[in-house]
């Protein structure tokens, strides 16, 4: 299905972006064969025909692993590989932040159902998960701001993933942690709303259920026996939802790092279609359907991980 | 194996089954309500449905009669007054290139609004009409369409839609297009997975042995008997619209200028966000009531209009 996708993806692109725009605006003006020639070398050329194109490309990344470059010659490949890091920590540090929030959260608020704290918790999630990530992100951006300002010194960052004049491996953590914490914190607040509304309904439904009971008939304390008993099952589908999350957070993520001005994936996927460049195009739809797919088996594991009725027979 | 206990009487629990219109039209001992009037009391008694519903026709008339309250529309440019903070001639002031802010939210609000219903609408009637088709057709047909939707599932959405979108130049009703040709699948085969029970039933069977045409049984027996599921769908589509169209907005593959979207104007926002605040303020806050409002209605209609609803007490 990756593979599918991709192609199909490749298609699209060369069908819908022209990299000759790019050579239109140079001074001095370029003749179109001269555009062809130089695009010609990229695989990129419109007078070529398309299959033998495709072809060209579909071999370059069997054979070398090679996913093209842009139609300014930068190789895609360097552009992946490094954005792929910054989007990583962007995007683990929030699932992992937002999973615990969202899931602490449902479980405080289920086992105190109707009363204050579980209304109050409620109404802050139900707009929680209906903010648009963009009003999410800059209102963070105003806060950090105000705070900046009233500290007199730049406490934390609002754009880049780091600064290029530090130096030294402290420094330079903690110049990372301070880029750090507010597209992390925008992109919390936009997800870990959805796991906390999922797994309160869920453990309410488990939690008047007869193995909770039985639990607490044999002598544990109720937050012990929600834990132990009502919180294990209620999981698995938390879990799936969280493992398929994955390849959403990246979509999501487009936004915050335009806001932050991180220069990972979700900002590849804007300027490479900006910039007509296709094979950039390709490689972030196939990164995304990889992503895709695992997320589908993270969420199988973690139901064998969670399920205890699930078995993973080795014949 | 049912035991008739005489005390327990009889539930209707099926909202599918229409009452006999006897019982509907003479109420017995003033305590049968109405299928209608159970659900406008079930939506009634949820403060945060109304809430919601007060909200968005608030919301409705600011962008129906906004225009009225200013001098100004959102195209007009005052060159005496470029980024200007809010003062008696610009209630909420100018943006950089002179247009006032105020009426280009009101037509922002207006565009995104009209972009969502439609779209919206137009997912759910061919989600409904399709999987239902698919569902009461069965064998090859069946399969065909499920293949289709399935395929669809897979490739890269938000891609697409920017790679179309960018090159429709941001008209809007392309846009319209091109979200609903992408939006229809997941809710299709939701459809299709409840009207595989529903084809089995005994109206359905009647009807065709009474020679009913296939779309008729369709447009009369199936889709009717999902209206409530369809209902909730679509407001909770005009949600996930209005956050993808103003996302794609923001990111400039969406609604482009000259004309407004509460996408654009938010971008509009988040590069002057330290200079001119309040050029993100009211677009923030427009899209979050928006987005909250639509919210509150959809989990109010989705409990009044269960079957299985527990929202509690005398319905």
């Amino acid at each position: 299905m990756i593979v599918v996708a991709t192609n199909l993806t490749y298609f699209l692109a060369n069908s819908f972006l022209d990299p000759r725009a790019n050579y239109l605006q140079l001074r001095p003006p370029r003749s179109p064969e001269q555009i062809s020639r130089s695009l010609a070398q990229y695989n990129l050329s419109p007078d070529a025909p398309l299959l033998d194109r495709w072809w060209h490309w579909i071999t370059g990344i069997v054979l070398h692993w090679d996913w093209g470059s842009s139609p300014v010659g930068e190789s895609v490949n360097s552009q992946i590989a490094f954005r792929m890091g910054i989007s990583a920590q962007l995007l683990l540090l929030s699932l992992i932040l937002s999973t615990v929030i969202g899931v602490g959260l449902g479980v405080y608020t289920a086992s105190r159902q109707y009363r204050f704290a579980d209304r109050f918790h409620q109404g802050l999630s139900i707009a929680a998960l209906n903010i648009h990530p963009a009003v999410a992100g800059l209102a963070v951006v105003l806060l950090a701001i105000a705070l900046n300002q009233t500290l007199g010194t730049t406490l934390l960052f609002v754009a880049g993933a780091q600064s290029p004049t530090v130096s030294g491996f402290w420094p330079l953590v903690v110049d990372r942690i301070q880029h750090l914490v507010l597209p992390t914190l925008s992109l919390t607040v936009i997800s870990y709303a959805g796991y906390h509304l999922l797994q309160r309904s869920l453990l309410l439904d488990n939690i008047n259920s007869d193995y909770v009971r039985m639990a607490r008939a044999k002598g544990l304390t109720r937050q012990e026996a929600i834990r132990r008993h009502g919180l294990r099952t209620s999981l698995i589908p938390v879990a799936t939802s969280i493992a398929f999350a994955v390849p959403a957070l990246f979509t999501g993520a487009v936004i915050t790092e335009t806001i932050f001005a991180w220069e990972g994936m979700g900002r590849y996927l804007v300027t490479t279609i900006s910039k007509n460049d296709i094979h950039g195009v390709v490689a972030v739809a196939a990164f995304g359907a990889l992503m895709t797919a695992i997320g589908a088996i993270l969420a199988d594991i973690a139901v064998v991980a969670l399920d205890p009725r699930v078995r993973v027979t080795s014949s | 194996m049912t035991i008739n206990l005489p005390g327990v009487p009889l539930t209707v629990a099926d909202v599918e089954s229409k009452p006999p219109p006897a019982e509907e039209r003479m109420p017995r001992r003033g305590r049968r309500l109405s299928r209608r009037r159970l659900y406008l009391r079930r939506f009634l008694r949820n403060r945060g449905a109304v809430a919601g519903l007060v909200i968005l026709v608030l919301l409705i008339l600011f962008a129906l009669l906004g225009s009225l309250l200013t001098p100004y529309t959102y195209t007009d440019v005052d060159f005496t007054s470029l980024t200007m903070p809010p003062s008696p001639e610009h209630v909420l002031g100018t943006n950089g290139t002179g247009n006032d802010t105020y009426a280009q939210a009101v037509h922002g609000l207006r565009r995104s609004l009209v972009i969502a219903l439609a779209v919206s609408l137009l997912t759910t009637v061919i989600s409904a009409f399709v999987g239902a088709a698919a569902a009461y057709f069965g064998g090859t047909a069946e399969k065909l369409i499920l293949g289709i939707v399935h395929f669809l599932l897979v490739v890269p959405a938000f891609l697409i839609l920017a790679l179309v979108s960018q090159e429709a130049g941001g008209d809007w009703k392309v846009l319209i297009v091109v979200l609903t040709a992408f939006g229809w699948m997941l809710n299709a085969r939701v459809v299709w997975s409840l009207s595989t029970s529903l084809r089995e039933r005994e109206y359905v069977q009647a009807a065709r042995f009474m020679g009913v045409g296939s779309v008729r049984i369709v447009l009369r027996h199936l889709i009717p008997n999902i209206g409530s599921l369809l209902i909730v769908t679509f407001t909770i589509g005009v949600v996930a619209i209005v956050t993808l169209e103003t996302a794609l907005s923001f990111i400039g593959f969406g609604v482009q200028l000259p004309d407004v979207s509460l996408g654009t104007m938010l971008s509009d926002g988040a590069n002057t966000i330290s200079s001119a605040p309040w050029l993100f303020y009211f677009p923030a806050a427009l899209l979050t009531l928006l987005t909250v409002s639509m919210a509150l209605i959809g989990d109010g209609l989705r409990d009044a209009l269960d079957p299985t609803s527990r929202s509690g007490g005398r319905a």
